[in-house]
């Protein structure tokens, strides 16, 4: 809503600076978006007169006249036509700057002197065209700023209202909040006389109001033999203040009450009302409707339209129909006020796609009562502009008048629930600001009878709220609450994934988040099976484009797309994770949301440096960090089996991951086939785990065990295997033996190539023995160590080489 | 010549030969040539057994005293050539310590992240404790239950993303208060962290973003209670120096609702680009919990009373921090995330 400061004074009087305004309407709820000055930093445009108008000696178009400027009388050529020795003039003096950052300066003009410009409305930024220079009223005094002498210094404000507050979409209820804040009464605005003709209105017309749900009230007025032409200097310079455009006097006048009292009002061509008459009702289901904007809308049952005899003349309360519009020649016109449901109105502007002035009032609800103010206040100016004769009376449809209601409040709710301490007094004196009339107030309970105007007034709770915006939120003095202590509320999976993503931070991995929707080309890009259940996803009904459409059901390509994105930046070297829920469609009503970890490294090992190692990362890489992390969590060692089985990933270089028998996700190389899709072109190796699954491998409380005070003692065997033979297995095998002085087994060595026979691998450990009770000797070890090279040649073929 | 004045002139000799000396070895070398099992004091110990009787015992004692200070005079020696020894390479031994360290690879948690678990340190220590609901929600507690009915005004505050009819993807972290107190009953003090989305999209709207929601309830929660705990809040996050005012606003949950803002960080309220001139930032958005919200979890508004705020984490991020562009926030740019 906009409304400027000049046009509030007139409706009620305050003693505040614009900047002081601006703070007092924030801190009431209406909060000042911007704030402007209009025909600020224009003072030395002045007001002067011109003492002679001569041709220019030297150029047809020019003439050079003397300006008398209160002061001193100087030279200006000018290039305009419509201006007399005598006039007021607009001098732009040497030193302005008009709008478009125009600077004047001093200057010769073929030849002759020119000390300023005389303006135009143009170049003033007061009008959008203008013929010729600005020749301004008589009576003006020399040397007094234009904008200061015209009345025209003012201040905008744009106020952001949130969507209860109906009633402040005028310039009238926003002067009521202003008049509540300085403690004064808002001035409603004097109507000049209106000449009622011989003929009474309802002989000539009638409204008949079949739908009462839609339409509870419907006024009318008939003015004959108006004539249509512009509007005066000043309504056209008031709607210009708001942002409009003026259009003509009957039109205009509509426009002006809109935002002066906030009620729409429209102006039917009486002579192309069918029948000459007004009935409201619900549309046809399916019908079409041309309103005045050239749109065909289709309407439906529940939309209510205003039809003359025949058929709709307008979508009532959104936009006039173009069958009746006010043209040029119009000399008849029926002038409509009501008031209209607001869901109904909403449900119809939202399905058609209008928003219109009108309907976004109606929508949150117009004022019942200012139906016949805002009526007589149309007819009065629009016969004071336009002429025309008035019909005798007023129609005014109104079956069952609108409930008023009445809220009761108690004091003592009221200021429990604010922390203030007010007498019931002081209570009804802050609600009487705003028009609320409190008709009693006994035992400390107020009842207090609500302006139809104020929607948003239904309980006792919306009435305290009023007090504590009226009497000023900064005089609730703040306190700290008195609660009880109470248990905590305590989320394991929460903790469980802080703790991961703690561990992945402390491995190296950048934390990136993603948006959950992707483009549903995604699951080709990562090449997912047809019958891949992941392809089955949760779809936006109205996504803002189709890349953003389904939600993901797999964290991987927008990591891919992180990645590829970092590459293009030429940041190689990437250690990424993301830990964001995926959405699976399910029978009920929500999709299922789990929460999974991606992991992507790419790149050197290192950063580049003099003693970094800058060797390529590999899946080992990848699979180290996710086993540290899992040691970290204190979970259940994981267990890899060879081929992942996804489409996005290497074969022969993948694996599902296990926790013991919990299969928990994938890790692998970026299949080269996907790795080409996503423009990457370098070895990528990812992972994709469900954290719910990784949680389930949590081994429970830490317990101790006991450390060897004895020296430990180690046998190192090199064993030539089979190349099918995993490492995984030699490892098992050692561990099935079962021996109990065995600390720890660790694989050294893995070779194959020259001296190994061609199909073997030579598998070198290190095995670690010590005793919780004694030293070991020789003997015991070399009898522990044989039993594991004879399991290993027994189950896995291994040899001593 | 007697033995007395060989032992005499041995020791002298010895003496002299070690002065020279600049090595461990060479030391060791003239050690054994005097003191070794066919050294030079052996040899002479060889002609002990001419001696008379008489002789014998003060010979004998004046050997003894020999080889003491033969050990003595290398011992002596011996530390001051291992004392030059490692002073010689110490004087060669040396690195270019401003060369870079060797370096392991650093990660680091998304910015939000950073906020988020600032934020819930800063609760818990209040006595709040988190909760989380579901990105995809029902319509129900995304907005039926929160006094938004079908067909208000107010459902345009928030464009909604669509899945169907009944469920969207939530509009903000509100839900979780219907879902929290549908569990549980009061004293509750809840902050719900988590993402939400917008169907808009811009340079200051990202159709994703996230929030964190608290609330509280109990008996006798007052306005000035809100207020009491925003304020620590803002204090603890932005410091005890930054102003805070809270002004009347608009939320269909809230009855009477606040927005708060704090003093421009970036200019210190005077005015500039980001506070739009004004000297405020809006930060958060609060109020006292409306009835309607406590009729639709069953709670007793006659008994009960709360409050309840909500935030936007990016917003916070980006005072904090001073990131000028929400969009950096989902580009995933490592040159972005190392700098958190």
């Amino acid at each position: 809503m906009i409304v400027t400061y000049n046009w509030l004074k007139e409706y009620v009087d305050f003693d505040l600076t614009p900047q002081q305004l601006s703070h007092r309407l924030t801190m009431a709820g209406l909060e000042v978006d911007y704030m402007e000055e209009l025909g600020g930093g224009l003072d030395s445009v002045i007001v002067a007169r011109l003492e002679s108008v001569e041709p220019h000696p030297g150029a047809d178009r020019l003439t050079v006249c003397q300006v008398n400027t209160g002061g001193e009388v100087i030279q200006v050529v000018c290039g305009a036509k419509n201006h007399k020795s005598g006039d007021l003039v607009a001098l732009a003096q040497v030193g302005s700057v008009l709008p478009g950052d125009f600077k004047i300066k001093k200057s010769k003009i073929r030849g002759e002197q020119s000390r300023g410009m005389l303006c135009s409305e143009v170049e003033l930024g007061l009008a959008e065209e203008s013929d010729g220079i600005m020749i301004l009223p008589t009576g003006l005094s020399l040397g007094m700023p234009v904008f200061e002498a015209l009345g025209l210094k003012d201040v905008r404000y744009e106020i952001g209202l949130t969507p209860n507050r109906a009633d402040c979409l005028s310039v009238v209820g926003i002067a009521r909040e202003v008049g509540a804040i300085v403690g004064s009464k808002v001035r409603m605005p004097q109507n000049p006389p209106v000449s009622e003709g011989g003929v009474a209105v309802d002989t000539q017309t009638s409204v008949t109001i079949e739908d009462r749900d839609g339409c509870p009230r419907y006024m009318a007025r008939l003015i004959k033999g108006v004539k249509i032409a512009a509007s005066p200097e000043w309504l056209v310079r008031r709607l210009e203040s708001l942002g409009l455009r003026s259009i003509n006097n009957v039109v205009d006048v509509t426009n002006f009450l809109l935002m002066e009292l906030g009620h729409p009002l429209h102006a039917f061509d009486f002579n192309r009302l069918r029948g000459g008459r007004i009935v409201v009702k619900r549309a046809v289901d399916g019908s079409e409707f041309t309103t005045l904007d050239g749109q065909v809308r289709k309407l439906a049952a529940a939309d209510v339209v205003i039809c003359d005899a025949e058929g709709p003349v307008a979508l009532a309360g959104i936009m006039g129909g173009e069958n009746s519009e006010v043209q040029d020649d119009t000399v008849d016109i029926l002038l409509e006020s009501a008031y209209f449901d607001p869901v109904t109105i909403r449900r119809t502007s939202k399905r058609l796609g209008i928003h219109s002035e009108a309907s976004h009032r109606f929508e949150r609800g117009a004022d019942v009562d200012m139906v016949p103010q805002a009526l007589q206040r149309a007819t009065a100016l629009i016969q004071q502009l336009a002429g025309g004769e008035v019909a005798a009376g007023t129609i005014d449809v109104y079956p069952e008048p609108l409930p008023r209601r009445q809220i009761t409040m108690r004091r003592d709710n009221c200021n429990a629930l604010l922390g203030l301490d007010l007498s019931a007094v002081q209570m009804a004196q802050l609600l009487e600001g705003i028009d609320v009339q409190v008709d009693s107030v006994a035992d400390d309970t107020l009842t207090a009878v609500i302006p139809m105007a104020r929607h948003d007034l239904e309980r006792e709770v919306d009435l305290i709220e009023e007090i504590a915006r009226l009497n000023g939120y900064d005089n609730i003095a703040v306190t700290m609450p008195v609660s009880r202590v109470v248990r905590r509320i305590k989320d394991e999976a929460q903790l469980f994934a802080r703790a991961l993503r703690d561990g992945m931070v402390g491995q190296g991995f950048r934390e990136i988040i993603n948006y959950s929707f992707i483009s549903p080309t995604a699951w080709d890009k990562i090449a997912l099976a047809q019958d891949d259940p992941r392809r089955s996803n949760v779809k936006i009904l109205n996504p803002l484009t189709e890349e953003q459409s389904v939600m993901r059901t797999t964290l991987v390509p927008s990591m891919l797309e992180t990645v590829a994105r970092n590459h293009a930046y030429r940041s190689f070297d990437l250690r990424l994770f993301e830990l964001r829920p995926v959405f699976k469609v399910t029978q009920g009503v929500l999709p299922e949301e789990s929460l999974h970890l991606c992991a992507a490294v790419s790149g050197r090992r290192e950063s580049e440096g003099w003693a970094q190692d800058s060797s390529p990362v590999d899946f080992f890489d990848l699979k180290g960090a996710l086993e540290s992390v899992c040691e970290q969590l204190h979970l259940c060692e994981l267990r890899c089996e060879a081929d992942a089985g996804e489409g996005y990933l290497h074969p022969g270089k993948s694996c599902r991951i296990y926790l013991g028998k919990q299969l928990a996700g994938v890790m692998g190389e970026l299949h080269p086939a996907v790795q080409e899709n996503y423009d990457i072109d370098q070895p990528v190796y990812l992972l994709e785990l469900d954290v719910e699954a990784l949680r389930r491998g949590e081994l429970g409380t830490k317990t101790f065990s006991p450390i060897s005070r004895f020296p430990d003692c180690y046998r190192d065997s090199a064993l030539l295997f089979d190349d099918k033979i995993h490492a995984q297995q030699v490892l098992e095998v050692i561990r099935k033996v079962k021996i109990k002085n065995l600390e720890d087994v660790t694989l050294f060595d893995l070779y194959s190539g020259k001296g190994i026979p061609v199909g073997k691998k030579s598998i070198a450990v290190r095995v670690r023995y010590r005793s919780l009770d004694k030293t070991l000797t020789d003997e015991e070890i070399n009898a522990m160590h044989a039993k594991i090279i004879k399991a290993l040649g027994k189950k896995l073929g291994g040899e001593i080489r | 010549m007697d033995m007395k004045q060989k032992l005499e002139e041995m020791l002298a000799a010895a003496k002299a030969a070690v002065t020279e000396v600049a090595d461990e070895a060479a030391l060791q070398e003239i050690r054994v040539r005097y003191l070794g099992k066919k050294g030079q004091l052996t040899t002479i110990m060889k002609g002990m057994g001419a001696l008379s009787s008489d002789e014998r015992p003060t010979i004998g004692a004046l050997a003894n005293r020999v080889k003491e200070q033969l050990g003595q005079l290398f011992d002596q020696h011996l530390q001051r050539v291992k004392q030059q020894e490692l002073s010689r390479r110490l004087e060669h031994e040396s690195i270019d310590v401003t060369l870079p360290g060797r370096r392991g690879v650093s990660g680091s948690k998304h910015p939000v992240t950073l906020i988020t678990e600032e934020l819930i340190d800063i609760f818990s220590a209040l006595g709040f404790c988190v909760a989380e609901g579901p990105e995809v929600e029902q319509d129900f507690y995304n907005f039926e239950a929160l006094n938004i009915p079908r067909d208000h005004p107010a459902r345009d505050m928030q464009d909604t993303f669509y899945i169907n009819d009944d469920v969207v993807l939530r509009t903000h972290t509100s839900p979780v208060q219907i879902r929290t107190m549908l569990k549980h009953r009061p004293p509750l003090r809840i902050i719900a962290p988590g993402t939400v989305y917008r169907r808009d999209s811009d340079i200051t709207h990202s159709p994703m973003f996230h929030q964190i929601e608290g609330f509280m309830v109990d008996e006798n929660i007052t306005f000035g209670d809100l207020k009491g705990i925003l304020t620590t809040f803002i204090h603890e996050c932005f410091g005890t120096k930054v102003a805070v005012r809270f002004r009347p606003s608009f939320f269909p949950f809230t009855e009477p609702s606040a927005e708060v803002d704090i003093q421009c960080v970036i200019c210190g309220g005077k005015g500039c680009r980001v506070c739009k001139n004004s000297g405020w930032l809006e930060i958060l958005g609060s109020g006292m919990i409306d009835p309607e919200v406590f009729k639709s979890v069953e709670y007793d508004s006659s008994k009960y009373s709360g409050f309840a705020f909500g935030m936007g984490l990016e917003r916070i991020a980006m005072l904090k921090y001073g990131v000028n562009d929400l969009r950096l926030f989902f580009e995933n740019d490592v040159r972005f995330l190392r700098q958190f």
